[in-house]
C-alpha cells in the first residue's frame, strides 16, 4: 500500500515489464506525462505503444536483465530519451521531447528468479540545457559569436591527427587585421567590437561547413581547413584578402577601410605535431605583415 | 580483521566456480548479445589495495594503447569491475552492437558512439560475469552506471570508501575474446576485504551442497 503510493508520487517514471515486456505497472508520473493511462497500457504489450522501442538495442538490453539481473543504463547522451514525451515546460526549452536519463534493472520472485524488469525514467531536460548553454559558453567567443581560441587547439589536434592517420590534405590560414589599433582610437571600442563581428560574419559566410573559423586573439582570426591543400588554401586567402579590402565597411554609420594579412601553411609529412603547423602560418602571418594587406604561404 | 588466507582446497573450489560462472556467462552472453565470447580460464590473486598499479601492470604487460571502462558492484561480494579493450576496438563495437542505426545520430559524434559502444560492452560483461558469480554464492548486487576512465589502467587507484588503505584486494581476472570481431580484451572483478570473508563463507556454503 505505501510503497504503491511512493510509486505514484515519486517524481520519476516507474514501468515494471513482464518477461514477454507487457506492462505490469505503470506509475502515474508516466500516466500524467505520456497522457496514456495505467489501466489502457497495463496487461498490453509496451511496443504496442511504443514501437520505437522494439529495436535490437532495447530488446538485447531486456534480454540481458532476464538472463543476469543485469543492470541497463540509457544516458541521455546516446538515446536522448527513451519514451517520445512532451518537455514539462515546453515553451522554454529547445527540446521536442523531454530528455532522459533511464535504468533498467531486475525485479525478483522469491526464488530469486527474475520476474520483472523495472524500467526509471528521469527527466534531465533542464539539466541538458544547462550543459548545452556551458558547452557553448566554453567554445564560442563571446563578442563574435564564432568559436573560441580554446575549441580551434582541440580541433586542430584532432584534425591533425586525422590528416596524418588517413594521409589527408589539412591547411591553416590565419588572419590579421591590419592596424586595427587605430579603429579602436579613433572611432572608439564600440565601433572597433563591431567591425570585428562584421568581419567575423562575412569570412564565416564564405567557408565550407566543414571548416571552422575562430577568433585567436584580439584582432587575429584563423581558418582551419580539412581536406584543403596548400594551393586551395592560398586562393582562399587571397579572396579573403581581396574581400576584405574591396568592401565598403560601415560600422556605427562610420565607414572603415579595412585590410587583412594573411598567413597559409599545409600539413606536410615531416610535420612532427599540431604545433608545426601552427607555427608556420604564424611565421608565414608574421612575413605577411612586414608588407600589409597581403597573403604569404608557408612552402 | 577477518581472515582472508584462502586454503588449497578453497582456492581450487573458487578456481572451479570461476570456471562454471564464467562458462555460463558465455554462454547467455551468446545469447544475449548473439555472438560467441570465449572467456579464458580466470585467473585469480590477492593483493594488497596500495598495490593495485602494480598488480595491473603486470597484468597489462605488453598490451597496445587501451581504453578502460569502470563499473562498481555493491553486495555482499563488492569492489570495482576494470574492462579493458585495445584502444581502436569502439568502432568493431558501434556495428557489433547495431549502434550506428541510432535515428538520433549525426556523424560528428562518432567518438562518443565509439564510446558508448564499449560502455555498453562493458555494462553487458561485468554484468554478466559478477551477476553469475554472485547467483551461484546466492547474493544479488546493485550495479553503478559504467563509466569510461580517461586515465592509463597503471595509474589506476582504488576508491577508499570500498577498498580501505592497507586491506586486501582479490583479482579475478578473464581474457575475452569476441570471435566473430576479432576483439580481444581483459575484465578484472577486484573485490575489497570484506567481501573476501563472505566469499569464503559462500564457498563452503556452496561445497555443503555437495558433501
Amino acid at each position: 500500500m505505501i510503497f504503491k503510493q511512493i510509486a505514484d508520487m515519486i517524481n520519476m517514471g516507474l514501468v515494471v515489464l513482464d518477461e514477454d515486456l507487457k506492462v505490469h505497472f505503470w506509475n502515474r508520473w508516466m500516466a500524467l506525462h505520456s497522457d496514456i493511462p495505467a489501466d489502457e497500457i497495463v496487461g498490453r504489450s509496451l511496443f504496442e505503444f511504443f514501437p520505437d522501442l522494439n529495436e535490437p538495442n532495447f530488446l538485447r538490453n531486456c534480454r540481458s536483465v532476464f538472463t543476469f539481473g543485469n543492470f541497463a543504463f540509457f544516458s541521455q547522451k546516446l538515446h536522448r530519451y527513451l519514451f517520445p514525451l512532451r518537455p514539462v515546460y515546453s515553451d522554454k526549452t529547445p527540446f521536442d521531447y523531454m530528455q532522459q536519463s533511464c535504468t533498467m534493472g531486475p525485479i525478483r520472485c522469491r526464488d530469486n528468479r527474475v520476474q520483472f524488469l523495472f524500467l526509471s525514467v528521469s527527466d534531465v531536460t533542464e539539466v541538458v540545457k544547462y550543459e548545452e548553454q556551458l558547452v557553448e559558453m566554453n567554445s564560442k567567443d563571446a563578442l563574435t559569436g564564432i568559436y573560441n581560441r580554446r575549441f580551434f587547439e582541440t580541433s586542430l589536434q584532432t584534425e591533425f591527427k586525422r590528416s596524418k592517420r588517413h594521409g589527408r590534405a589539412l591547411s591553416l590560414i590565419m588572419i590579421d587585421l591590419d592596424y586595427f589599433k587605430r579603429v579602436n582610437d579613433l572611432h572608439g571600442h564600440q565601433v572597433g567590437d563591431d567591425a570585428l563581428r562584421a568581419f567575423a560574419t562575412r569570412v564565416q559566410s564564405r567557408l565550407r561547413q566543414s571548416d571552422l573559423l575562430a577568433r585567436y586573439g584580439g584582432e587575429e582570426f584563423v581558418c582551419l581547413l580539412p581536406e584543403t591543400d596548400g594551393p586551395a588554401a592560398r586562393d582562399l586567402a587571397e579572396e579573403l584578402r581581396r574581400m576584405t579590402a574591396e568592401t565598403q565597411w560601415v560600422c556605427r554609420e562610420v565607414e572603415l577601410q579595412l585590410t587583412i594579412s594573411v598567413g597559409v601553411a599545409q600539413s606536410r609529412p615531416e610535420m612532427d605535431g599540431f604545433e608545426t603547423l601552427l607555427k608556420k602560418a604564424d611565421d608565414a602571418l608574421y612575413e605577411a605583415k612586414a608588407g600589409r594587406n597581403r597573403v604569404v604561404c608557408y612552402d | 580483521m577477518s581472515d582472508t588466507r584462502f586454503s588449497t582446497t578453497e582456492k581450487d573450489i573458487l578456481q572451479e566456480l570461476m570456471n562454471i560462472g564464467f562458462g555460463q556467462a558465455a554462454a547467455d552472453l551468446a545469447q544475449v548479445i548473439g555472438l560467441s565470447i570465449e572467456l579464458s580460464i580466470p585467473d585469480i590473486q590477492l593483493f594488497k589495495v596500495c598495490e593495485l598499479s602494480r598488480h595491473m601492470a603486470e597484468k597489462m604487460a605488453g598490451e597496445q594503447e587501451f581504453s578502460l571502462v569502470e563499473q562498481y558492484f555493491l553486495g555482499k561480494f563488492q569492489g570495482i569491475a576494470l574492462l579493458a579493450l585495445p584502444a581502436r576496438s569502439g568502432k568493431k563495437l558501434v556495428s557489433l552492437f547495431g549502434l550506428q542505426d541510432q535515428c538520433n545520430w549525426s556523424s560528428e559524434n562518432l567518438e562518443m558512439l565509439e564510446k558508448e559502444a564499449m560502455i555498453e560492452v562493458g555494462n553487458i560483461l561485468i554484468g554478466a560475469c559478477v551477476g553469475k558469480i554472485t547467483e551461484l554464492l546466492n547474493d544479488v548486487v546493485l550495479f553503478s552506471p559504467p563509466r569510461m576512465m580517461i586515465q592509463d589502467v597503471r595509474d589506476s587507484i582504488l576508491p577508499n570508501h570500498l577498498f580501505a588503505p592497507g586491506s586486501l584486494a582479490i583479482s579475478l581476472k578473464t581474457v575475452f575474446h569476441f570471435e566473430r570481431k576479432k576483439i580481444t580484451g581483459q575484465l578484472f572483478l577486484i573485490a575489497n576485504q570484506d567481501s573476501i570473508a563472505w566469499l569464503k563463507t559462500a564457498l563452503n556454503t556452496f561445497m555443503e551442497q555437495y558433501e
